[in-house]
């Protein structure tokens, strides 16, 4: 809220609020996919899956990866749960996902 | 000339700070140069106004009354009187305005996914109970269009503070392929003055002197035309011939809905000896889609569609209800006194919720509750 403070001009007001979160950087670009564990997150879309097997299976064909995971949201409108999101970042190296709306 | 904000910190997480502008800046388009508004000029709020503003919330501009995702903004009680002044509301608003924040930010809502959605979704307000009609709501002629004070600003400060606070602007973090004419403002009352059944409030538990607000993502509403029909069926099998197409959300994702039955077509309903009760059973027996319509026959592919429950049949002629339960069809009168129509207005699907909120602190009443042919225990 602007101050009372005798100084000139109009007073003006933020309607957007505070954010406390701090917002987190992204993982750096590994350099190369072979012996990789890769998660592929499927938000359970509509063409989610069609679309995530058929990416991971040419990726997967051109990178060797030691292992490819599959990971399902239980809705994809909401966050993946928490136990979902530790078990990829414990037993993968890189995420592949999409929205397949 | 364009004057910034003096920020505390960076311009994503910033109130202002002892924010000035000089003398003789537009502060329409000021505004506006901030981003800011919906689209319509804002209301420039003045210190007097804020302190109106404010103390119709009870004081305590500091207080957070909630978090608005996606962006997560912190809606205290002095952005949250910014953004009522900005959107023309009066003080008397207050409270409602205040009640559906909580109710859209409730957990079960999902507000977050609703924000984001592609889907065309966003917030609908009804309004019910004695204050509806105290700060001068519409809920009679035109009640979903404009002219209306306090259902225009009242929208319109929901919709300022999921742009704002929750930061769902379109194409950033609001992705709707095509949203709705409700994304300006989307809120109604109940006509209970004139409805010959009781309230959809007192049908949940309420006494019928609480206020309540009840908020359901939703599309807009799909009208349901018969000028015809002289009793209770005839009126009820309009609005299942709208419910049952395969191209509404329901339909693929099952969840909650809303119907809105117009004066004329409730009073036949009513003299016809219908009670809410029964017109929502026969809503929910009646409006039945054919599963092999909604799998496409099955020629792009197997479908099973686990968005919708698994007790529904997967057969081609299986016949599914559009939404799980009777009590998933929420109902209300409003509207003008002539005219032989209602609506159907779809929900975005199971991803949400509907809540229905006391404005006043009420509860609902403990104990049977027996309402037109309805007992809720």
């Amino acid at each position: 809220m602007p101050s009372d403070r005798a100084n000139s001009g109009q007073p003006v007001y933020d309607p957007r609020g505070v954010v406390e979160a701090v917002a987190q950087p992204i993982a750096p670009r590994v350099a190369a996919l072979k012996g990789l564990r890769l998660a592929v997150l499927d938000n359970t879309k509509w063409n989610a899956n069609r679309l995530l097997r058929r990416t991971s299976e040419r990726l997967a064909a051109e990178a060797g990866f030691a292992e490819v995971n599959y990971y399902r949201k239980e809705s994809f409108s909401k966050v993946a749960a928490p136990a979902v999101i530790a078990e990829i970042v414990s037993n993968n190296d890189v995420v592949l996902t999409a929205i397949g709306d | 000339m364009t004057t910034t904000l003096q920020m505390s910190e960076t311009a994503d997480n910033a109130a202002v700070s002892d924010g000035r502008v000089p003398d003789g800046v537009d502060l329409v388009e000021w505004y506006y140069e901030q981003g800011f508004s919906d689209g319509f000029p804002v209301v420039p709020p003045t210190p007097e106004k804020m302190a109106a503003m404010l103390a119709a919330l009870g004081g305590e501009p500091d207080l957070v009354e909630c978090k608005v995702p996606p962006r997560w903004g912190s809606l205290t009680r002095e952005v949250l009187a910014v953004n009522m002044v900005m959107a023309g509301c009066k003080p008397e608003y207050a409270p409602v305005v205040r009640a559906a924040m909580l109710a859209l930010t409730a957990t079960p809502f999902n507000l977050n996914g609703v924000q984001a959605t592609t889907h065309m979704a966003c917030p609908l307000l009804v309004v019910n109970g004695p204050l509806a009609a105290e700060i001068g709501m519409n809920a009679g002629c035109n009640v979903f269009g404009s002219g209306n004070r306090a259902n225009a600003t009242i929208g319109r400060a929901i919709r300022m503070m999921l742009l704002n606070v929750g930061g769902a602007w379109p194409g950033e973090l609001d992705k709707s392929t095509l949203g709705h004419p409700g994304k300006y403002s989307y809120c109604i009352a109940e006509n209970e003055a004139e409805s010959p059944f009781a309230p959809y409030h007192v049908e949940k538990g309420f006494d019928a002197g609480d206020s309540t607000v009840f908020v359901i993502a939703a599309e807009p509403p799909h009208s349901v035309t018969n000028h015809v029909a002289n009793d209770g069926r005839g009126v009820l099998d309009s609005i299942v011939s709208a419910m049952s197409t395969y191209a509404h959300n329901n339909a693929v994702s099952s969840g909650s809905c809303a119907v809105v039955l117009g004066l004329e077509h409730a009073r036949t309903l009513a003299g016809d000896g219908w009670t809410r009760h029964d017109i929502r059973h026969y809503l929910w027996d009646n409006a039945r889609i054919r599963f092999g319509d909604v799998a496409f026959e099955h020629r792009y592919g197997r479908i099973y569609n686990r968005n919708l429950p698994k007790w529904y049949g997967r057969e081609l002629e299986s016949l599914n209800p559009i939404v799980p339960s009777a009590e998933a069809i929420h109902l209300f009168v409003a509207g003008g006194e002539a005219g032989r129509f209602s609506a159907f207005i779809p929900g975005w699907g199971h991803m949400t919720s509907p809540v229905l909120r006391s404005i006043d602190g009420a509860a609902p009443i403990s104990g049977p509750v027996c309402v037109d042919g309805t007992c809720y225990l």
